[in-house]
Parts: C-alpha cells; sequence; structure tokens
C-alpha cells in the first residue's frame, strides 16, 4: 500500500476538490467531517515524538497520533491524568510512545482546536478508489492540514489520481514534520543536550573553549525552569552534565586560561552544581524503585515501602531547596555573570597554552587521556583497590568529553566510530559506580537518618542490609567485566585509528 | 493461510450471499480476507461494487499466475480484498488446465498470495469440473449451503459419494442450513433428518431473510445495512463456527 503524508495550509473542502476534477470524470469526492475538538499538542521538552515524525494530541479522555511517516492514525483512551508513557494504559499510542523517550514528560505545547476528515475517491458505481485521511488544526488565527492519502490495491491509477488532485488543491509532500508548528505560529525551540559546535581548527585555543562553554552554559541553563516546574527530572539531570562539561572544559584545557582564573571559574561552576547534588541523588533513587523492589526478599519489602516514603518526602524537601535556589537573586546575579564573561573570548585572562591553535591543542589532549586511560587499566588485576577502577572511569569520561567536543575538528566519521567502541565500557564502568554510590548513599542512612524511622529501625535496616548484599553482588560483577570491556575496546585497530586521527594533528 | 470454499452443487441455494458474508464477517474478525470470484456467473464482485477489468483481458502476454495476483481488488472495507470473476477467470477451466498436475494447480496460484492472507475464500460456481474438483483437493474446509428440502438433501447425498468414490476427503464438508424458513413444516422436518444423517452439519444456520435478498440493492454485505440484527449475526455466528473447525487462529 502506498501512501503519500502532505501538509496543505488550509481546509480543503469536499467541494473545491470536485471542483478541481476533470469536467468528464467517473470519480467524485466525498468527506466525512469529524467533529471539532478543542485539544492540546503533545510532546517532551525535546520533542521526542515530533522527532520520530509522531504528532500527538490529547483530548478529553483520548489520545491521537498521527505518523508522519506513514500517515497512520491510531488513537488511545486516556482515564485520568499522565504525564510519561508508562503511565498510560496498555493501547496503540502506547505502543508507539513508549522507548521513545521513557524519562521525559509528555508536556502541553499549545492548544488547539482540529476534526478529522476522512475522505474518498469513488468511481461512478460508488466503489472507493482511493482514500484519504486528514486532521485539520487551528490555531489561534491560524491553520493547517495534515493528511495522507492511501492507496487500495489494484486501484492504482485511482491513487494517482487522488494525489494529483491533492496536490492541485496545494497539498505538499511532508517533508519536515516541524513545518506543522510554523505553520501554526507555534514557536517551538529545538532542544539537545548534544549540541554540534562551529569550531574552527586554527582560532586560539581560549576562544574554543569559550565556545564550547557558552554553548554549554546555555543548554543548562534552558533547563532551569523545567527544574523549578518539577515535569521531570531530566531537567535537572541535563542541568547537571551541561555545568559538569563546563568545569571540565576548564580542567581539561589547562593553561588555557590563567590558572588563578580557571581555579575561581571551576569553584564558581561547582558552587552552581553543588546545591543540586542531593536531589539528583534522590532521583536516582526513586527511579530505581522498581528494580530495588525487584531486588530483595520478600520480608524486606515492607522495610523497602518505609524507605522509599522516607525518601520521596525528602526530595520534596529538597526540591523546595533547588527552587528557592534557582528563584534567588544570587544565583540570578551568578549565572547572569558567568554567562557574560564567556560572550567573548577576550574577557577571561589567557594562560601559556591560551594562543595554541585549537586542533593541535585537541589532539595532544585527546592522545594524552587516551595513553592515561590505557595506563590505568594495563595495571588493573583481580586484587586492585577500587579506587583504581573508578580513575579509570573518570579517564575514560573526560576522553569521551574531549573526542564529543572536538567532533568537528576531526573526520566525524572515525571519531563517532571510537566514541561507540567506548560506549560499552563506560556503560560498565558507569554502573559500577552507581552501585558503589548508591552503597554509600544507604550507608549514610544507617549512620545518620536512622533516627528518622522511629520504631522501624530494625525494619529499615533489614531493608537497607538486603539491598547493600545485593548491589554489593552487582558491583562486584561489573567490576569482573571491566578488564574484558577494556580490552575490547582497546582493539588494535582502535590503538590505530587514535594514533592515525590524533598524531597526524600533531604533524599538521 | 487456509483455504475455505463455498461449494453447491445445486445453484440458487445462497452460495455467493454465503460467500461474501462470510468474507465480511471474516475480515470483521481482523482476519486478512481475499475472496475469490471463481464463479463465472458470480455476483460477488457486483456486491462490492469492483467492475471486472478489461485491461488484464488485454494483458495476455502476462503469465498466468502473475495475472491472478493483479487481478486483487480491494473493497472499501478493511482486511477485505477481491478477485472479481472477470473475463479471464471465465476461462479458469483453461487456466489450470494449462498447468501441469492439474489437480493442485489451483494451490500453486494461491501460493503466490500467501503471506499477503490469513484466509482466501472461494466462491465456487455450482457444477463438477476441473476447477471444483482443484477446490476439493485444495481448500482446508468446504462449505456447503442446503435448503432444508428433499431435493436438497438428495444434492448432498450426492455430493458425499461424489467425494467418497473419489477419494477425497468427507470430513472436509462443512454443510450447512441456508434459507431457512422455520414457519415451514418442510423445514422443520427436513432438518431434523438431515441432522441425524450428517453428524458434520453445522449448528448455525442461516434464516430466509428479505434483507439478504436487498444484498443487491445495497451493493454491500448484509451485515453493514441490515436493519434487523439477526440475520447479520447469524453470518458472524456462523463464521465463528467455521473458525473453529478450521482451526484458525
Amino acid at each position: 500500500m502506498e501512501s503519500f503524508v502532505y501538509i496543505v495550509h488550509s481546509d480543503v473542502s469536499e467541494k473545491k476538490l470536485n471542483k478541481l476534477l476533470p469536467a468528464k470524470t467517473d470519480y467524485n469526492i466525498q468527506i466525512e467531517t469529524g467533529e471539532v475538538v478543542q485539544g492540546v499538542v503533545l510532546d517532551t521538552f525535546d520533542n521526542a515524538a515530533l522527532a520520530q515524525s509522531l504528532l500527538l494530541l490529547g483530548l478529553e479522555g483520548r489520545l491521537v497520533l498521527m505518523n508522519l511517516k506513514t500517515g497512520e492514525f491510531l488513537e488511545q483512551e486516556v482515564a485520568g491524568e499522565w504525564r510519561f508513557a508508562k503511565d498510560l494504559s496498555a493501547g496503540l499510542v502506547k505502543e508507539l510512545l513508549s522507548g521513545l523517550a521513557d524519562l521525559r514528560a509528555f508536556l502541553p505545547v499549545a492548544k488547539v482546536t482540529f476534526h478529522r476528515d476522512r475522505g474518498a475517491l469513488l468511481d461512478d458505481e460508488g466503489k472507493t478508489r482511493a482514500r484519504y485521511s486528514s486532521l485539520v488544526v487551528h490555531h489561534k488565527k491560524s491553520i493547517t492540514c495534515l493528511g495522507s492519502a492511501t492507496s487500495l490495491r489494484g486501484y492504482q491509477s485511482g491513487y494517482e489520481e487522488l494525489v494529483s488532485l491533492l496536490q492541485n488543491a496545494g497539498a505538499k509532500e511532508l517533508t519536515d514534520v516541524f513545518a506543522f508548528y510554523r505553520q501554526l505560529g507555534i514557536k517551538r525551540e529545538l532542544y539537545t543536550n548534544k549540541p554540534v559546535l562551529t569550531l574552527d581548527a586554527t582560532a586560539p585555543a581560549s576562544e574554543t573553549a569559550a565556545v564550547i562553554i557558552r554553548a554549554f552554559i546555555q543548554i543548562a541553563r534552558r533547563n532551569e525552569s523545567g527544574i523549578v516546574a518539577d515535569h521531570d527530572t531530566e531537567f535537572l539531570h541535563d542541568y547537571r552534565v551541561s555545568f559538569r562539561k563546563v568545569r571540565s572544559v576548564l580542567s581539561l584545557f589547562k593553561g588555557v586560561y590563567e590558572p588563578e582564573k580557571t581555579s575561581e571559574l571551576k569553584a564558581d561552576f561547582a558552587l552552581i552544581m553543588q546545591s543540586t547534588n542531593r536531589l539528583r541523588d534522590l532521583d536516582v533513587y526513586l527511579m530505581e524503585k522498581e528494580n530495588y523492589y525487584k531486588m530483595v526478599p520478600d520480608p524486606s519489602v515492607a522495610g523497602l515501602e518505609l524507605l522509599f516514603e522516607y525518601l520521596a518526602k525528602e526530595r520534596k524537601k529538597e526540591l523546595k531547596k533547588v527552587v528557592k535556589d534557582l528563584q534567588s537573586e544570587e544565583y540570578a546575579a551568578r549565572v547572569a555573570a558567568l554567562t557574560s564573561l564567556f560572550k567573548s573570548s577576550d574577557k577571561i585572562p589567557t594562560g601559556p597554552k591560551g594562543a595554541l591553535p585549537s586542533k593541535l591543542l585537541a589532539a595532544h589532549l585527546v592522545l594524552k587521556r587516551y595513553n592515561q586511560a590505557c595506563k590505568i587499566a594495563c595495571s588493573i588485576e583481580r586484587t586492585t583497590p577500587d579506587s583504581v577502577v573508578h580513575d579509570l572511569r573518570i579517564s575514560c569520561k573526560k576522553l569521551r568529553y574531549l573526542m564529543e567536543f572536538f567532533t568537528p575538528l576531526f573526520d566525524e566519521e572515525s571519531i563517532k566510530k571510537l566514541i561507540k567502541t567506548l560506549k560499552n565500557l563506560q556503560d560498565n564502568l558507569g554502573k559500577f559506580n552507581d552501585y558503589s554510590v548508591q552503597q554509600a548513599f544507604l550507608r549514610h542512612i544507617l549512620d545518620h537518618d536512622l533516627g528518622q524511622f522511629k520504631g522501624n529501625e530494625i525494619q529499615i535496616s533489614e531493608a537497607v542490609g538486603a539491598l547493600t548484599a545485593m548491589l554489593f553482588r552487582l558491583q562486584k560483577k561489573e567490576r569482573n567485566q571491566v578488564m574484558n570491556n577494556f580490552s575490547r575496546f582497546n582493539s588494535e585497530e582502535t590503538g590505530l585509528l587514535f594514533k592515525q586521527l590524533f598524531e597526524i594533528a600533531e604533524v599538521e | 493461510m487456509k483455504i475455505i470454499a463455498c461449494y453447491s452443487n445445486k445453484g440458487g441455494v445462497g452460495k455467493t450471499a454465503t460467500s461474501v458474508n462470510l468474507a465480511y464477517a471474516c475480515a470483521r474478525s481482523g482476519k486478512r480476507t481475499l475472496l475469490c470470484d471463481l464463479d463465472p456467473q458470480g455476483a460477488s464482485g457486483f456486491y462490492f461494487r469492483i467492475k471486472p477489468s478489461r485491461k488484464l483481458k488485454d494483458r495476455a502476454f502476462f503469465k498466468d499466475v502473475e495475472r491472478f495476483v493483479d487481478s486483487i481488488r480491494a473493497s472499501d472495507y478493511d482486511n477485505l480484498d477481491l478477485v472479481p470473476a472477470n473475463m479471464t477467470f471465465k476461462d479458469f477451466d483453461i487456466f489450470l488446465s494449462r498447468m501441469k498436475n492439474s489437480r493442485s494447480r489451483l494451490k500453486k496460484a494461491l501460493k503466490a498470495v500467501d503471506s499477503d492472507y490469513d484466509v482466501i475464500i472461494l466462491d465456487c460456481p455450482p457444477n463438477i469440473s476441473l476447477l471444483s474438483e482443484n477446490v476439493f483437493k485444495t481448500a482446508d474446509k468446504i462449505v456447503v449451503p442446503v435448503i432444508p428440502t428433499t431435493l436438497s438433501s438428495r444434492t448432498l447425498e450426492q455430493l458425499y459419494s461424489f467425494f467418497k468414490d473419489n477419494g477425497y476427503q468427507t470430513k472436509k464438508l462443512l454443510p450447512f442450513f441456508s434459507m431457512v424458513q422455520l414457519s415451514k413444516k418442510l423445514h422443520k422436518e427436513s432438518m431434523h433428518i438431515l441432522r441425524k444423517k450428517y453428524k458434520g452439519l453445522l449448528k448455525p444456520y442461516i434464516p430466509f431473510s428479505s434483507e439478504v435478498e436487498r444484498m443487491g440493492v445495497h451493493r454491500a454485505p448484509v451485515i453493514t445495512y441490515a436493519n434487523k440484527k439477526s440475520i447479520g449475526d447469524a453470518y458472524a455466528e456462523m463464521w465463528k463456527d467455521i473458525e473453529i473447525k478450521t482451526k484458525i487462529a
């Protein structure tokens, strides 16, 4: 079955289409107009649905989803409030939304009114030769219509007739899904936590550092309102990762800025992040809730429930603090000052390496970090302390950041290949670290917060004990895989690629 | 893919109405359905407003199987396609005889659309020919409409004997009562006698209905327009029973 997915900036009526038919024709168009309803366009902050060509509309008790690739319409009933795909009951829409952005909340983008029409091209005996379905959407004074014509088996010419008819009525093949927003005058900025930067290979390193830092400050700041509104945990996560990247640039580009200024800036950014540390820890904990329930034996579940009740309450308190902090004048002033500082590169005193050509410095930094990671990895044996594995994790993370920052300066395909080979090892090390942090977090509760659970101390201790034992076992499992994953990452081919990409740059 | 034939060696028993309405019930239950009108005088295509394709006749250079696939037309209903009885199929017997191993040729032709459909329903002409023998061999089940009268019971007897004499599996036969008028004493009595004789007779039956007669006016399956729910329900219920007996998942 063929389909033609189109956009047209008007409501194409039955009358109009019939008028466009040739004078002597056996065909006629019939449209069944749907009821006009009020609804809202929904998507995640990072446009996860539309990026996958899915347009989601919410209305009273129902969701309508149009697949803009296939032209297919799906509907599902909704009972009550929902924010995440997992909150929906089983259904066709849920099926498509699941896995798109499981941690992201679906938020209203714009209020609209719309109707769904079903049309058909009929022959002189009333037989349907081709069909189309359209969604006519109004927003304020604008209108647009998304539709799709589909062929029926054995009736190719009828389909072609219908497509050309729609085209004569102004329909254009939908090639850019965001045209929908533009046409309706809905302002929707694109968001990504992994921006593609424009870097100049020969520009002084201090300038490139400013470009990268500027970009990540901007990304971090775009998440502020989402954190305050507490839509989902990804806002805080992206906020923190972006500021962490800023700090990484400052410490990795050692000597690019004046040492004293660098330390001062590092302290400033650390301070900004500090107040959100505990909230992120609690988020991670609460996200893992279901997994934890699966991990512990039944007798510990009651204790776990008490523990999670406590953590949820703590999160509420912690969120209040973070919100207050983000809305404070002090925060605004501090972030504004940092933002303006990086607006241009000449405001910051440079260090001895500040004038180095960016590509040269980049190549040098990547190679150095790669060699360092290899050195640490080679020293790891069964008896090596965990702290060394942590060092390897940090080294790999920095290597990854460097490669990501500098992707535009090197052959994109090769560098992406290297990042990909690093991913398995990083996932492995990341889990190793998570399990370790989680154990420490639990220990902290036992050591400091047991007083909060008056009368239930034994239940809590039991649950924490059971959970810690499981986390310890999982951590050990991850640790045992580190060496394997490293040797898989550091194949001869990978080593060669690193040298090819980054040693050559040094010669240049 | 399951193949279900609708066959009667006697005309005027509601065979085409049965094919059309069962195919519709099948499609409505979510199965991808192809209704093949093998009866040159058949009207399945007419009931779905599908015109026989003139173009196909002119494309004689096409291979036969390809021609068969090309003649498939979508109906106006989801999951339901049709092969109308067009000029080409008047010569279906010739088509089949041109292929080697004439008795399994139909299967070969249907194999070409195997992955496109869950169920194929064959509306067969009311005679015994090379085509119908292909059908007996190929079909998983053969539904046989029987009007509960003395004459119809004799035809059914003939069909069973033909199957036995020619080595076809009689368990494929699924006779059912068609155009039943319970107000008629003859119908009631015949049903009683025949049910005793033929254990394979389907329990559900199709009552006589003026709504079915009006299919030619509406040019649509009776379930889509009938005011009285009962006739539509009868076909749906019969389809359910056939589904179970044919082991259609």
